[in-house]
């Protein structure tokens, strides 16, 4: 490889592995979005997905085939835990318990000595790949897509529409949301897995509110109507930053002018598309 | 002329490294600081004595070239910080790079520097364990744990024999100092009759004020940000604690903001502090006139340590004969500086080996001042 190229990778590379990580958030947030629950949990999963696959790394040694797997296994038993008694809640009232969740899971990573405190996990090897967080990424799409193709997709739709017309007409109303609240926690999972894996260092404010709503910010920056939307809005959310380096004093005005523009006039998001669905035709 | 300096330069380019040429292209210097966000304010002090520091480095010349100084944001975030320094080392070529400002930064992008053999220096990471990240990672700043004792030998002069300790338990900076503090206060032998924490975002420390005067300590340790200092301190006042009571901050004290906030209620409070604009040796009176020259402003700590930083790191650039990282990084282990700060050289750890310049403030009045014995 010429060392040109070699120099360029090497700069990009954090941002290549965020972009593909914000991806994969963006799709944590989706997924309740698509069935209309506004959970701002996704960054709490992500914690829990970072820390404990840290802890697994650090202080138990285990490899990363064996750590990112099982880094799935907190945010998901936390979902399944939390999701009964929150699921019942809607609309702002979720979004409000769902961001409690996060600051007490904060509060938590602040005074348990296991989890570092205020200075955080330290030293974590970096052991994420390219190539793992786009394959996870690339999946999740696919996944994702096929599912709303589906007649579970047209169910989910319902309930983003209208959830009692949706129930009446037989939709499993509650089975899909905590199925939907399980995913997200596992891809909130995963991604903090990743992410605590390429940067080393990682500490407790890294998933308390503003990452939470940064996170809902690239699902409504992209839109919902297909998976893809999302992760564009997510990766849109993550370059701006970084393309607007020149302009170093007013950057931070220019970021957020841009959002504010996009929202005006783009309100269904940068991908406005709806899915084609199977059987659509026939239906119609 | 013009050409020969051009042949020079693509010369020099196409070797690079190369050794310095007379009138070659300048030698690149990276920075990473807080220039937007809640945190831009220690940024951009820090980016003026960085800034101060080059003009004067450059009215000389370092080896007969120039240093031309990048500076980028990164908005106190950890990815953004990644991302400037992946950018100054891979884009910009830089040979060495300052910063990042808070603690949380560095230890995020002192492993990528590190990883790349760049020689970085923080010139305001106070934290535990910064220069342990790797053998090219160094600080200017004086660590808490250099200050601090130095505060409490002076509060043990002036007869303080028990201390009970405060700490906000959510920001590192605080939770740092705190575990400094701790650590210090029982290695003077004072003993500690309480410890209690707080949130940096509280408002009532009436509980752990009312626990603490009960047992009638001598002095009072606080390790947190100014605001919550500040809180801390009226409210204790409200609560009938008089000067009897020395209270002793960490470096979140050490701001001027302390007697804007509190007023007369921060009277009596010390500090320790790396350098003090009053400081009235003749290097600091030059500086603290050059930057009010510039800037219209008085300078703070931040920028007193960055001007130093620059000083001490053209200095290394100097001594190294030629601009290479590793080169560079060994001229810095053997600095030998006479700043602003008082003398200078790093320890074998690459930590800042003098406290000499380390001096005891008191509030009084609203303003700080140096402490009386």
């Amino acid at each position: 490889m010429p060392a040109w190229l070699d120099d360029l990778l090497w700069t990009y590379q954090n941002l290549v592995y965020a972009l593909g990580i914000n991806g994969l958030l963006a799709l944590s947030m989706y997924v309740v979005l698509a069935v209309g629950q506004l959970s701002l949990g996704q960054a709490a999963f992500m914690g829990l997905g970072a820390y404990s696959s840290a802890l697994m790394t650090l202080k138990l040694g285990l490899p990363f085939a064996a750590v990112l797997p099982l880094s799935v296994v907190a945010p998901v038993a936390f979902a399944l835990a939390v999701g009964g008694p929150t699921l019942r809640l809607a609309g702002v009232y979720l979004a409000i318990a769902t961001i409690g969740l996060g600051e007490v899971l904060r509060a938590v990573y602040l005074n348990v000595d296991l989890f570092g405190g205020a200075l955080g996990l330290s030293g974590i090897p970096e052991r994420a790949t390219a190539a793992m967080i786009y394959g996870l990424l690339g999946l999740a799409v696919l996944g994702l897509w096929l599912i709303g193709r589906s007649g579970i997709g047209r169910a989910m739709e319902a309930m983003r529409e209208d959830e009692t017309a949706a129930a009446v007409m037989g939709v499993p109303v509650r089975r899909y949301k905590m199925g939907a609240l399980l995913a997200s926690a596992t891809l909130a999972g995963l991604a903090g897995c990743l992410s605590a894996h390429v940067s080393s260092f990682i500490g407790p404010n890294e998933y308390g509110f503003e990452p939470a709503v940064t996170i809902l910010s690239y699902a409504l920056l992209g839109g919902i109507g297909t998976p893809l939307a999302p992760v564009v809005g997510g990766w849109v959310l993550t370059l701006l930053p970084e393309l607007l380096r020149g302009v170093s004093d007013i950057r931070l005005v220019l970021n957020g002018v841009i959002i504010v523009l996009a929202v005006l006039f783009l309100p269904n998001g940068l991908l406005a598309l709806r899915m084609k669905r199977i059987g659509a035709r026939t239906a119609a | 002329m013009l050409r020969r300096s051009l042949l020079a330069a693509a010369v020099s380019l196409a070797m690079a490294p190369a050794a310095f040429a007379q009138g070659g292209a300048p030698i690149s210097v990276g920075a990473v600081e807080i220039l937007s966000g809640p945190n831009a304010a220690y940024g951009t002090a820090i980016r003026a004595g960085l800034e101060l520091a080059l003009e004067e480095v450059n009215a000389q010349g370092v080896g007969g070239r120039k240093i031309a100084l990048t500076v980028e944001d990164s908005a106190g975030n950890k990815d953004q910080a990644i991302n400037a320094a992946r950018k100054l080392i891979g884009r910009d070529k830089v040979v060495a790079v300052i910063g990042p400002t808070l603690s949380n930064e560095m230890f995020a992008v002192g492993p990528v520097v590190n990883e790349r053999k760049i020689p970085i220096i923080g010139t305001s990471t106070t934290a535990v364990g910064i220069t342990e990240i790797g053998p090219y990672v160094f600080r200017t700043s004086l660590p808490e744990s250099d200050v601090i004792p130095v505060t409490l030998a002076r509060a043990k002069a002036r007869g303080v024999k028990t201390i009970a300790l405060m700490y906000a338990n959510d920001d590192a900076f605080s939770k740092s100092g705190f575990d400094t503090m701790k650590a210090a206060a029982e290695k003077a032998g004072l003993s500690i009759l309480a410890i209690e924490s707080f949130g940096s975002k509280d408002t009532d420390f009436s509980a752990q004020l009312t626990k603490i005067k009960s047992l009638k300590p001598d002095a009072v340790g606080i390790s947190a940000l100014v605001e919550p200092v500040s809180g801390v301190l009226l409210q204790a006042r409200q609560l009938g604690f008089g000067p009897e009571t020395l209270f002793v901050g960490g470096n979140g004290s050490n701001s001027p903001k302390l007697g804007e906030i509190a007023g007369p209620a921060a009277d009596g409070l010390i500090v320790g502090s790396p350098w003090f604009v009053g400081k009235d040796d003749p290097a600091n009176q030059a500086f603290v006139a050059k930057f009010h020259a510039k800037y219209g402003r008085d300078p703070d700590q931040f920028a007193a340590q960055a001007y130093d930083c620059m000083h001490i790191l053209a200095d290394a650039i100097g001594r190294a004969g030629a601009p290479e990282p590793a080169k560079i990084r060994d001229a810095l282990l053997a600095t030998k500086h006479d700043g602003v700060m008082g003398p200078f050289t790093f320890t074998p750890g690459r930590d800042p080996a003098s406290t000499e310049g380390v001096v005891v403030l008191a509030m009084q009045n609203g303003k700080f001042g140096i402490a009386p014995e």
